[in-house]
């Protein structure tokens, strides 16, 4: 299936960029800037104001927030919240009944906000197909749902790893690791001849994409997944995953201890920051825009010395996308579809303005084929990491639901509590992994109840 | 002598707290009898905005009751309860009795700084403590390795051994003054004369301590027993900062558990609501322990 819509992904990214230098609207910054697009129509109806609820990044909010109302005239009120307590937010001011116009999903919440009633379906709105053609394979398996657009995409990331590039001149290793063996090699290495005590920092703090996005990314990249096509579990004895946490767990305090007890703690974020400190020799596998911490001379005192490094076999990855809805609890669907544009469309410019700021000022991927194959990426990235290097591991990553396709069922964020706490047991050396993942089995049963 | 139409003692008292009731009534009885309610339905974020909630009857109580991380959680709110609540009379007495010494000045700077921590939000006291854990760049690993206490960081808040201890820590920094803010009122009540005529009579200082200071303090204690273990039973904001629940389930606590069924996809609020009411249950039947067997000791 993955095979099949890269392919897809292929054809249309050679038929826009195709189209787009044969119609010479591709803009300077490399997106297309379509002025006389349903983008720049105004509604026909009025509204006073509008809203939308997100999780907070910097002050992109606030200027796309300023940019709509000095476009159209019309106030844009934010409700802007952590990003772990987004979906907290959200539900309750749902739930309450208040005005809801535009809000933001992660993959792992969407599917759930659209069995609630949440999100309006978007395929009559002027300019949706346009959009959905543009898509990426990530971001259409996120946002189309039963064949149906529900979402615009926010940002795209693949999983990478991470290395501290004079650690690994200092232990006069030529070149990062290509194969699993030669991870375990190099860090135990570093522990012994006392260049790192803690070589390996993982991303495993408790979360979606965390310690269950590295698990889904190493066993994935060693051809394995958590469930088949029918939905069965792929835990069992002898399971690629079953021995992927085998290995895993052989890397933490009860077995080589090379990895760092701070990895059971950190997020995306913290732990690019304490890599950033220069103790460890390797980190990930993470989302790739950990670099743009890793690498800012502001947060980092080894800033330009973090390296991405694509993973060991063929390289497969895992990746996934965000993504911005119409909520049903909207004033003016109208307005709504138009401001909710500015967040993950196009701006009345034509321009995809959110998408491109989002690439240059915080290395975020685009959930749109012709903003990932624009500037905005390939001189936007460059200040944090190898730009190719990056996509070509980009271009051999697999949406994250064909690992773990319990995504897109209501009892996942159940069973995903239970599964953080298995793991982090088992990485702890509370538990073998054979009484994870034999405890998991058991967990799908009892997360099904739970809905 | 009463007046005509003057009201009986008992009627005027029962005006006089009618607002009080009514207030109560609609802030705390209205969501506690809502909750109820909503326990015993089926209840999504789609059927709360509608506000059509099919019947379940007891269905969401025997979910949780069902579940095992249900007792895992209370199992750990017990320890947690246990821990703070007795580290924090035993704390508060003590540091009711230095603050207590008015011969002392710093006694006086003492008793306003010992009220900052009260001062803190729970969650900005759960990140402080969070980044003063840190394992490998945390202030207090730093500060023992100095003193030469470890050779090696240790992992407070990610070794399941240590968790749940390194989570009670900033709780009780943050709720230690409220106990002894209670506890020095109470020992400022004790009169000097009794202190005096037991060490003319020979008393020493812990003979004074266990004959009249204890004995004297023992309503307090009583009625920080019953409020500190009601709190701590329903601690939040330390274990979201610091642990989230990890290292695995070493941090899962009552009000956690309640919290991720509700606000986590898919969002059963009649789940929810159900654990929420048996952990209220068992907060109300400790308490009428501790009313039992403390309360009426003392003679309230």
């Amino acid at each position: 299936m993955t095979d099949d819509l890269i392919s897809k992904w292929e054809l249309s990214r050679r038929r826009v960029l195709g189209g787009a230098a044969g119609l010479g609207l591709l803009g300077p910054a490399g997106t297309f800037a379509q002025g006389a697009g349903p983008w720049s129509q105004p509604p026909k109806s009025k509204v006073d104001k509008l809203n939308f609820v997100v999780w907070t990044y910097a002050d992109i909010y606030a200027r796309i927030a300023k940019q709509f109302e000095t476009d159209w005239g019309v106030k844009v009120d934010s409700t802007i919240s952590s990003f772990n307590d987004h979906p907290t937010k959200l539900a309750t001011m749902y739930a309450a009944g208040e005005k809801i116009d535009v809000s933001q999903s992660s993959p792992f919440s969407f599917p759930n906000f659209v069995s609630q009633g949440l999100v309006e379906p978007l395929d009559d709105m002027p300019g949706a197909k346009e959009y959905a053609a543009d898509f990426t394979p990530f971001t259409r398996q996120v946002a189309m749902v039963n064949g149906k657009l529900m979402g615009l995409p926010y940002f795209a990331t693949a999983w990478v790893w991470n290395y501290y590039s004079d650690m690994l001149e200092k232990l006069k290793i030529d070149k990062p690791f290509s194969t699993y063996e030669e991870f375990i090699e190099h860090c135990v290495k570093a522990k012994k001849d006392g260049v790192s005590r803690y070589p390996v920092l993982w991303v495993a703090g408790v979360g979606l994409e965390q310690l269950p996005g590295t698990w889904y990314q190493m066993t994935w990249n060693r051809g394995g997944t958590f469930f088949d096509k029918q939905g069965n579990h792929m835990l069992g004895p002898g399971s690629v995953a079953r021995e992927t946490l085998k290995w895993w767990a052989n890397t933490f305090e009860k077995g080589l201890d090379i990895a760092d007890p701070e990895s059971l703690k950190v997020q995306f974020t913290t732990s690019a920051k304490a890599f950033g400190a220069g103790k460890n020799l390797y980190r990930g596998p993470n989302h790739h825009y950990g670099l743009n911490v890793a690498n800012d001379p502001a947060q980092s005192p080894i800033a330009g010395k973090v390296k991405v490094l694509g993973s060991p076999g063929d390289g497969k990855t895992i990746a996934d996308a965000h993504v911005y809805f119409l909520c049903t609890a909207n004033r003016n669907k109208e307005w709504a579809w138009k401001l909710l544009q500015y967040l993950g469309g196009k701006t009345k410019d034509g321009n995809y303005t959110q998408a491109s700021a989002l690439a240059k000022d915080a290395m975020l991927g685009s959930g749109y084929t012709s903003v990932m194959n624009s500037d905005a990426i390939k001189t936007g990235w460059a200040p944090w990491g190898d730009v190719p290097e990056i996509l070509k591991i980009w271009d051999k990553s697999a949406y994250i639901a064909e690992v773990c396709s319990s995504i897109y069922q209501p009892w996942h964020f159940p069973w995903t509590d239970q599964l953080n706490i298995e793991v982090q047991k088992c990485l702890t050396g509370q538990i073998t992994p054979d009484a994870c993942c034999d405890n998991l089995i058991k967990g799908i049963a009892d997360a099904k109840r739970k809905v | 002598m009463k007046f005509r139409g003057e009201l009986s003692a008992r009627q005027f008292a029962f005006v006089m707290n009618l607002p009080t009731l009514l207030f109560l009534g609609a802030v705390l009885a209205y969501p506690v009898i809502y909750a109820g309610y909503l326990s015993v339905h089926k209840v999504g974020l789609a059927q709360l905005r509608r506000g059509e909630f099919p019947f379940s009857g007891w269905e969401n109580y025997g979910r949780v009751l069902e579940d095992p991380l249900f007792w895992v959680a209370i199992k750990n709110t017990l320890i947690f309860t246990a821990v703070t609540v007795v580290s924090e009379i035993v704390l508060a007495i003590a540091v009711a009795l230095l603050i207590n010494q008015t011969s002392i000045w710093t006694s006086r700077i003492t008793r306003f700084l010992i009220l900052l921590p009260y001062a803190i939000p729970p969650i900005c006291n759960g990140l402080i403590w969070s980044f003063m854990y840190s394992f490998q760049f945390g202030f207090l690993n730093r500060l023992l390795f100095s003193a030469g206490l470890i050779d090696d960081p240790v992992n407070w808040a990610g070794n399941p051994d240590t968790a749940l201890y390194a989570v009670s820590v900033p709780y009780i920094w943050r709720t230690l003054p409220f106990a002894i803010i209670l506890m020095h009122a109470a020992l400022q009540g004790i009169p000097r004369e009794l202190y005096e005529q037991a060490s003319i009579d020979g008393a020493n200082a812990w003979h004074r301590f266990r004959q009249i200071t204890l004995p004297m303090l023992q309503q307090i204690i009583a009625i920080i027993l019953i409020l500190r273990t009601a709190f701590a039973f329903a601690v939040f904001e330390e274990i979201l900062a610091i642990t989230q629940g990890g290292p695995g389930d070493a941090t899962w606590v009552a009000a956690w558990y309640s919290y991720k069924i509700t606000f986590s996809p898919p969002n059963n609020f009649g789940m929810g609501a159900a654990s929420a009411f048996i952990l209220a249950l068992m907060i109300a039947m400790i308490a009428l322990v501790y009313l039992r067997a403390v309360y009426r000791r003392v003679q309230l």
